[in-house]
């Protein structure tokens, strides 16, 4: 009997303590990817370009740039300028561009372009440093992402065009995301693309096939530079729209917009 | 014909109850319905209660619970009905077996507990009703305890066993059983196995409802061991399966559900000793659910609503006789259900969509529960209980949390319930006996009231959202019994009313946009202050002369929320008249089912009224020797006139079964 009382008891034990198994989700670690190396012509420095993946897209796309003396010795505080330049024979023209700021972080200059078509682009990089000066251009090709990331309007509150990019969540989940744009306003010739931060912008995300939304939503305001940040919420995963309207001192400047985003 | 008149007569005749003695508190706290069947070959003795509720040798426990006043069955197929205790059901109540804890997978409740549970394996069904069932479990609504057959020791046979076999016309359904019983002093095993295999039925009319077909097998095996004579120890399995089992009043139907469920236990009981009685168990259980569209027809988009349960826990329960007038009973039990329930939905040309509809959650419960009955004198008793309930309950997975977060909730919750109740029991008179009982319970929310993401209520057409700030619920229950006793009949009245407070109820969030495409709108579980049930049940027994016997019930209640809108889902006045007359090795019955209207309809959960109505069965049993074998043959027919009915609680309005003959055989060796 005390033998029973034992077995019995051993195996509550053992109900028990297998009741309690919570999941840990790992994240995920980044690896950049070198796509470019080359000298800088008429300068003894070498430039590294890397991305997070091989292929470039029709995006918001960062880069990572590492700037390197003869030796091989990378240099913290070089002047960086890149111009994302596309020449289509009749026009040519630029990029929305997001230059780095003047030291390197962990040997790396970071910045984001927005290719606002797909076709053969180059970024004209400027470097100061060592107190040499030289330029690098580094050809791209520039491929459609399987939804487009940047799209554009033309406000009708002041006639210009605006391009507006998807930038998070990169990685959505069923649940809260963060959800940051950013919106260039197009300078003449195309050649610069101020940063926006005129807009007021509404945000509905939908679901296409069923016809239903998500609660709880945060539009997205602005924080500097031209993003602006809020937050998505998906309900499932799947097919997903996520409706803008753009609003530009109280009247609407684009509406209609949206993404598509599915996973 | 006038219904006013159908039920004048009815109340005149009704009614009720057992035929059991019910001189003290101690014998009368829990309804029992004893379902053993000892006495079934010796027809002298039949055992008049077990065959009234079980009406036919192939009745299902949704039958048997159905002839139960203070029982109602919410129908959404014609299998897996719900059962509620005085129109309180789901969380409100405990459905056990065995007094063990098993929780469905899935997200309809298209799987309630007891669909576990083949009649022909029950010994007893026990239902406590109010704040006094709450002895096992925290409860408002009661308890209905199902308890299984043990294998036989000393039966004088070592090998034992039956065979059952069955048809019915209606669904052209076939039903077989075996039950098999090896045993020797110290040691019986015992293994059941019925098979049921049913097509779609024909309702009253003749109209064939489709997608109410069902196939099902449910095994069990079960051991006893004799340590001492004092102590047995006991091991149980029950399997079920099921497979392509329609819901016609649902957009979809299961593919397949399957439980195992499985216990040890120690039990002891020696009459000498001050601690005279107790029982260890310990137990786990799992269910599987696949519910998928794939067979319906015109479907917007295809999808798979999978779902899983799995429960651990343990009772110990211990009986003490402090002397010859008190004794205390005391139940110490822990539980932790871990629930999951996935969505995918296939659009042609686009990834999967995939949703949590029960994000993976895991409630744990640990109880204490008391019971101290005292006998005052012969002619009164009383009895005071009490439970005492720590929950922990919360998401467990980092998926289920995220998506839950979008309602702005990520923490676990603990609470700690109540319950608290009284009964006395008065002898007033040589033939009148009156129980009186108050109660106070709390119940924790369910899984689907806390945690439901976007479930389709295929009744109200509204999608519904869970809230995890919900309170639990509260209720206030009183109740008085009259029974009165003469000769061998005996008719019970007895009276109660229900508060429920901060009642959780849906409520339309007009913010929120459906999921299920064609739904009218999404609800979201709140409180509401208060709501009340006040109901009768009456039962009459009468033995009219040594072969003719009446068995009669009677229910009704009223229910109404704090805005005065009456309850969803209340059962009108509904009576059943049974009357038998008893030959030597035969008997026949004609039994008649009424039900009033219902016109008192919530309409905010788009409840619409359901008409009276009046249908008739006539049942005969025929008991003889098959090669010395004790055999029994039962036939009959049901639903005579083959009337085109639903009951109130019945989804979708979908006719019940229309005229079905049937016949059962069963041989025992
Ligand atoms: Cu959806
Ligand atoms: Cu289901």
């Amino acid at each position: 009997m005390k033998k029973l009382f034992l077995i019995v008891s051993v195996l509550f034990a053992v109900i028990m303590s297998s009741c309690k198994k919570d999941e840990v989700q790992q994240q995920p670690v980044i690896n950049l990817e070198k796509i470019y190396e080359g000298s800088v012509e008429g300068t003894g420095l070498k430039v590294e370009l890397y991305s997070k993946q091989i292929s470039q897209y029709a995006q918001y796309s960062t880069f990572w740039i590492a700037v390197k003396d003869a030796a091989g010795n990378p240099i913290q505080n070089a002047t960086i300028n890149v111009v994302p330049f596309m020449d289509m024979g009749s026009m040519q023209h630029s990029a929305p561009v997001e230059n780095p700021s003047a030291s390197a972080v962990d040997n790396l200059y970071k910045f984001s372009a927005v290719f606002i078509m797909t076709g053969n682009w180059a970024l004209n990089i400027n470097i100061t440093a060592n107190s040499q000066t030289g330029a690098v251009s580094i050809p791209l090709n520039i491929q459609a992402p399987a939804k487009p990331k940047v799209k554009s309007f033309t406000s009708s509150a002041d006639g210009s065009k605006y391009f507006y990019a998807y930038i998070e969540p990169t990685s959505p989940v069923v649940g809260i995301n963060d959800m940051e744009i950013a919106v260039f306003k197009t300078g003449p010739m195309m050649m610069t693309f101020p940063p926006d931060s005129s807009m007021t912008i509404g945000l509905e995300p939908e679901m296409p096939s069923m016809g239903h939304g998500s609660p709880n939503n945060v539009s997205p305001v602005h924080i500097g530079n031209g993003h602006y940040k809020g937050k998505v919420n998906f309900t499932m995963t799947g097919l997903w729209k996520l409706n803008l309207d753009f609003m530009s001192g109280g009247t609407l400047a684009g509406e209609d917009q949206y993404f598509e985003i599915e996973f | 014909m006038n219904k006013t008149i159908i039920f004048a007569i009815i109340i005149l005749m009704a009614n009720f109850a057992h035929a059991q003695n019910e001189d003290s508190v101690f014998k009368d706290s829990s309804k029992i319905v004893d379902l053993t069947e000892v006495t079934v070959y010796n027809s002298k003795k039949v055992n008049k209660a077990t065959d009234y509720f079980k009406s036919n040798q192939s009745a299902t426990l949704e039958d048997i619970m159905s002839r139960l006043p203070e029982l109602s069955l919410i129908k959404r197929g014609p299998y897996g009905m719900e059962p509620s205790i005085r129109n309180l059901s789901d969380g409100r109540i405990n459905v056990l077996i065995d007094g063990m804890k098993i929780h469905g997978a899935c997200t309809d409740k298209m799987d309630p507990v007891t669909i576990y549970i083949e009649p022909s394996n029950l010994k007893s069904l026990e239902v406590e009703s109010g704040g006094t069932g709450s002895f096992s479990g925290s409860s408002i609504g009661g308890t209905i305890n199902m308890k299984k057959d043990e294998p036989l020791l000393y039966s004088g046979k070592t090998f034992s066993g039956i065979v059952q076999s069955g048809f019915q016309t209606a669904a052209k359904s076939f039903y077989e059983g075996v039950q098999l019983n090896y045993s020797t002093k110290k040691f019986g095993i015992k293994g059941t196995t019925t098979y049921r295999n049913s097509s779609n039925y024909r309702s009253g009319g003749g109209k064939i409802i489709p997608f109410s077909q069902f196939e099902k097998i449910n095994y069990s095996l079960s051991l006893k061991y004799k340590l001492n004579e004092r102590l047995y120890y006991l091991a149980d399995y029950i399997g079920d399966k099921g497979y392509n089992i329609g819901y016609p009043a649902l957009p979809m139907d299961v593919g397949f559900a399957s439980a195992n469920i499985g216990s040890m236990s120690l039990s002891y009981s020696d009459n000498s000793k001050k601690l005279y009685t107790w029982n260890l168990k310990v137990y786990a259980n799992s269910v599987v659910h696949k519910m998928d569209d794939t067979k319906r027809p015109n479907v917007p988009m295809h999808m798979d609503m999978p779902g899983e349960s799995n429960t651990k826990g343990f009772y110990a329960e211990a009986s003490y006789r402090i002397n010859r007038h008190q004794k205390i009973d005391v139940r110490i039990d822990a539980s932790s259900v871990f629930l999951k329930a996935d969505m995918t939905m296939y659009q042609p040309g686009e990834l999967p969509m995939y949703m949590l509809t029960w994000p993976d959650n895991r409630t744990n419960q640990a109880g204490i529960a008391a019971k101290w009955n005292v006998h005052v004198s012969d002619k009164s008793s009383f009895m005071i209980s009490g439970r005492l309930d720590g929950i922990n309950s919360g998401l467990v997975t980092t998926e289920s949390k995220s998506q839950m977060s979008i309602f702005g909730y990520e923490k676990k919750r603990n609470d700690f319930l109540k319950s608290v109740s009284a009964k006395a029991y008065q002898k007033a008179g040589k033939n009148i006996s009156i129980i009186s009982s108050l109660s106070y319970s709390e119940r924790f929310p369910t899984a689907t009231e806390l945690y439901g993401f976007y479930l389709f209520n295929a009744s109200e057409n509204y999608d519904y959202i869970g809230n995890p700030f919900l309170n639990p619920e509260k209720s206030i229950q009183a109740e008085l019994t009259g029974n009165y006793r003469f000769g061998r009949s005996n008719i019970k009245l007895t009276g109660y009313y229900i508060h429920v407070l901060d009642y959780i109820t849906g409520m339309v969030n007009p913010a929120l946009s459906v999921m299920t495409i064609g739904a009218a709108g999404v609800k979201r579980f709140e409180q509401i202050k208060f709501a009340d049930i006040i109901g009768a049940e009456g039962s009459l027994f009468l033995n009219v002369n040594k072969n003719v016997d009446v068995v009669s019930t009677l229910k009704y209640a009223y229910g109404k929320d704090s805005e005065n809108n009456p309850l969803v889902a209340i059962a009108p006045l509904k009576s059943i008249v049974s009357v038998r007359r008893t030959f030597n090795n035969f008997y026949v019955q004609a039994e008649s089912e009424m039900s009033a209207a219902q016109n008192r309809v919530n309409k905010m959960a788009a409840e619409l009224p359901t008409n009276g109505f009046a249908i008739f069965h006539l049942r005969g049993e025929y008991n003889f020797a098959f090669f010395k074998l004790n055999s029994k043959a039962q036939f009959g027919v049901e639903n005579i006139l083959d009337k085109n009915y639903t009951e109130h609680l019945d989804w979708g309005k979908i006719p019940r079964q229309g005229r079905n003959f049937y016949i059962q055989l069963k041989v025992a060796f």
